[in-house]
């Protein structure tokens, strides 16, 4: 599996939108494949294979801001590119602080698209080769200050900054202060691609 | 003869009464000419008879007593006076006489003589002057016209019984007594004398009608006919009146009158006026209200029939009312129909009319009888309260309308997108080749969501038009899924999935597509609000169809949070809201449209949690469906 060609999933509940995508994708040449629900999405999803996904924010029962949350708690680290309709600025702000790489209006150009799709397939790649240098991620976690430390494994054990603000009994904006500091010293584009290091690093 | 006793002959022979003279013993001595001819006999046959042959049975015997009781005690019952008596003829008849005795004095054989005078003349023009008066009497009597004579200074001269009953006294109380003092009440009494001063000058009877007090305490009312009665020398003597007890009848047509005049004044606050039409002599009765509605003149009298739909009635609604009118002619028995009226000045009204034929009871010609009723203020005030409401649902539908802006804005840029996306490939792919295919499909695809892009417009624009609310036959299944595309687009704006479940063959119902769409996308709109993000449960509403009994129900189930038991008796009043943007009309509005429907509009809990909104309209009956 992880030898396929890095490919584009496309997750949009409007047909004509997603096989439009697909169309100008393949014009292109990009491998593509279209999901027309993000459960369908989840269900098919495969942890371990290269690409970038673009993603609809508003889709009935579960919309794409719902389904980037499921994708950081399974650990995805796949890039994500929002499609956004107007209006809805907030919610793609919301979605870049939890990790995209970039989110698109409709209707777009399609030079925008393809632009940020390969910088997503270009950023899975880093990441990916990233993960493989455990001896860079292990240096950077050596870079880190006891504190940082301390927050970085309640980090990567899932636990809201809250929480972590009452383990180690400082105020919670102390807390949000660390961890900027964390995703900063570490490269980490998400808090999946933070985790991922973690996970990497305590590799044998 | 000596000069004397030849003098006594002619006398007695020239008089034409009877004379006789008897002896003492009443031996006829004398009997004149007179006597002869009166009593039928000859002198030389009665002569030396008694005087007590010439009397009737009653009297005979007593004038022998007479005569005895004065020869002996001087005592003279009869001379000087006379008296009556009956006297017998010859041929043995009577006659009532009148008898005067005088003495021819001589002491040693007193004689007497008779002078008889026939009365029988006199005695029946007495009795018929006698019966004429019983008969006056009578008639005095009989009369229910009072009679009350008085004199010039106003005492009662004459009452008859009637004046008697109705005064209340007898005839002997009356008499005498002071007409004005005793009978008329103090305010009028003065009016009363001046105008008996008034009628002594006039030749003619004067009328006039005066309440009189009676014994009893009440007062009558009395039309009385005044008569003055002149000495020869032309001063009044007396007046004469005579009276009829008018009290009843007064009483009875003042009733009457009000009760007249009631009715006019019940018809003119009703704006209803009555007629009755004689359509044999095209000839109509009109209250006054009919004039006052139709704005005629009352002198010009009702309107014939063809004067009526000429100058009166709306030429718009000439032809239903003359068809109406005709079936009534042609058999109908009632007819009940509305139609517009035109008055002289101009002015417009609605009126409302009901009709029932009947046959003349004489002659049997047809009778049409009803009413007429001026509903302009009630149409206008419908009409107005019509438009109000269509205003207020357009309101509703615009506001609706701006809170699904964003929904409709993401299901625009849909298809633009798409649009916009395929025309992009297409341009790359023409650079490449074996792509004409791709090329074709999209294409097609631009053509199929450009049309998509204008059938949502469309949808919108027919939504927030000003719009006249009209009724037709309606497929709520049909009304539902034409209603997808708006609804959809809101529900998928807000990650939403609608679902249908529409039950087959469904009746049809009476409604406005519109305004019930309104009412769905508002309970659509609310249902996805109570789904919103944050919200626990499904995030799917259904749209589910069903007929119970005459009804179809229309139900929007959503499994949101419910609603607070604390909310829920407000929940369709005015401006009650519980969304920051909401104009809490969304549910007022709805209701009042599902209303209008004659239907209702309600919510009950979603087994498992939610709220289940329902509207239910009833179906048309068979035979409204045909029509």
């Amino acid at each position: 599996m992880k030898d396929k060609a890095p490919t584009v999933f496309v997750v949009d509940d409007d047909d004509a939108v997603r096989t439009s995508i697909r169309l100008l994708l393949r014009s292109v040449g990009l491998p593509v494949e279209t999901f027309s629900s993000a459960q369908e999405f989840l269900d098919n999803v495969d942890g371990d294979r290269l690409g970038c996904l673009v993603l609809d924010i508003r889709m009935p029962n579960m919309s794409g801001l719902e389904l980037q949350q499921r994708l950081n708690e399974l650990h995805h680290i796949i890039p994500i590119v929002f499609i956004t309709g107007h209006g809805d600025i907030p919610m793609a702000v919301e979605a870049m602080q939890h990790g995209a790489v970039d989110f698109i209006q409709k209707p777009f150009r399609d030079q925008d698209l393809i632009d940020r799709i390969n910088q997503g397939l270009e950023k899975d790649r880093i990441n990916r080769d990233d993960l493989k240098q455990r001896d860079g991620i292990r240096e950077r976690i050596g870079d880190l200050t006891p504190r940082e430390r301390e927050v970085l494994d309640l980090v990567a054990q899932g636990k809201a900054n809250k929480v972590i603000a009452g383990d180690l009994n400082v105020s919670q904006r102390t807390v949000e202060i660390h961890r900027a500091r964390v995703m900063e010293k570490m490269g980490a584009s998400s808090l999946a691609h933070l985790v991922r290091m973690v996970i990497e690093a305590n590799r044998a | 003869m000596a000069g004397a006793a030849i003098e006594l002959q002619a006398l007695l022979d020239a008089t034409v009464d009877a004379i006789i003279i008897i002896d003492q013993y009443g031996i006829i001595e004398r009997f004149n000419k007179a006597a002869e001819r009166l009593f039928g006999y000859p002198e030389h046959d009665i002569v030396g008879k008694n005087v007590s042959s010439l009397m009737g049975d009653e009297h005979r015997g007593h004038h022998d007593g007479y005569l005895r009781n004065y020869l002996t005690t001087g005592t003279a019952n009869i001379i000087g006076t006379g008296r009556e008596i009956e006297a017998l003829r010859r041929d043995g008849s009577t006659f009532p006489a009148a008898l005067s005795v005088g003495e021819i004095p001589n002491t040693q054989n007193p004689r007497f003589v008779g002078v008889i005078h026939d009365i029988s003349i006199r005695r029946a023009t007495m009795a018929a002057v006698r019966q004429e008066r019983d008969r006056a009497q009578l008639y005095l009597d009989a009369t229910e016209v009072l009679l009350v004579a008085i004199d010039a200074d106003g005492l009662i001269l004459l009452v008859n019984r009637k004046g008697c009953q109705v005064l209340g006294y007898a005839e002997a109380e009356l008499i005498g007594r002071d007409w004005f003092e005793q009978f008329i009440p103090t305010q009028d009494r003065a009016a009363a004398r001046a105008q008996l001063r008034t009628t002594a000058n006039k030749t003619t009877a004067s009328y006039s009608e005066r309440l009189v007090l009676t014994r009893r305490g009440d007062t009558r009312l009395i039309a009385w006919r005044t008569t003055v009665v002149r000495s020869n020398q032309n001063h009044a003597l007396s007046f004469l009146s005579s009276g009829e007890d008018i009290t009843e009848q007064r009483l009875t047509e003042t009733q009457l009158r009000a009760r007249e005049s009631q009715l006019r004044a019940a018809q003119r606050i009703a704006h209803l006026g009555n007629y009755e039409y004689h359509c044999a002599i095209d000839t109509a009765h009109w209250s006054d209200e009919m004039f006052h509605i139709l704005g005629r003149d009352f002198s010009e009298g009702p309107a014939s029939y063809d004067l009526f739909c000429l100058n009166y009635l709306h030429s718009d609604d000439r032809e239903t009312y003359t068809q109406q009118w005709r079936s009534l002619l042609s058999g109908r028995e009632s007819g009940d129909f509305e139609f517009r009226i035109v008055r002289p000045n101009g002015d417009i009204r609605y009126v409302h009319l009901l009709a029932q034929t009947a046959r003349h009871p004489e002659n049997g010609s047809l009778v049409i009888t009803g009413t007429l009723h001026d509903i302009t203020e009630r149409s206008l005030a419908a009409s107005n309260a019509q438009q109000m409401q269509e205003k207020l649902a357009h309101v509703g539908r615009l506001s609706t309308m701006g809170e699904m802006a964003t929904g409709l804005a993401h299901e625009l840029n849909q298809p633009l997108t798409a649009i916009a996306t395929y025309a992009q490939a297409a341009l790359r792919l023409t650079a490449q080749a074996d792509t004409e295919e791709d090329v074709k499909e999209a294409l097609k695809q631009i053509t199929a969501q450009s049309l998509r892009a204008g059938e949502v417009i469309r949808h919108l624009r027919s939504f927030v038009k000003t719009h006249i609310a009209k009724t037709e036959p309606t497929d709520l299944n049909k009304l539902v899924q034409d209603l997808r595309v708006l609804a959809d687009a809101d529900a998928r704006a807000n990650s939403v999935r609608l679902v249908a479940l529409l039950e087959n063959h469904l009746p049809l119902v009476e409604a406005d597509t519109v305004q019930i769409q309104q009412v769905l996308l508002n309970l659509i709109r609310n249902a996805i609000d109570a789904t919103g993000p944050g919200m626990e449960g499904a995030r799917e509403i259904t749209i589910a169809t069903r007929t119970i009994d005459d009804t179809v129900e229309v139900a929007v189930i959503d499994h949101g949070s419910g609603i607070p038991a604390e909310i829920a008796e407000n929940i369709f009043s005015p401006f009650f809201t519980t969304k920051a943007q909401g104009t809490g009309l969304g549910l007022a509005i709805s209701n009042s449209i599902i209303r209008a429907h004659q239907g209702a509009l309600g919510f009950r809990q979603t087994p498992g949690g939610g709220t289940t909104f329902y509207l239910t309209l009833p179906t048309l009956s068979g035979d409204d469906h045909e029509r």
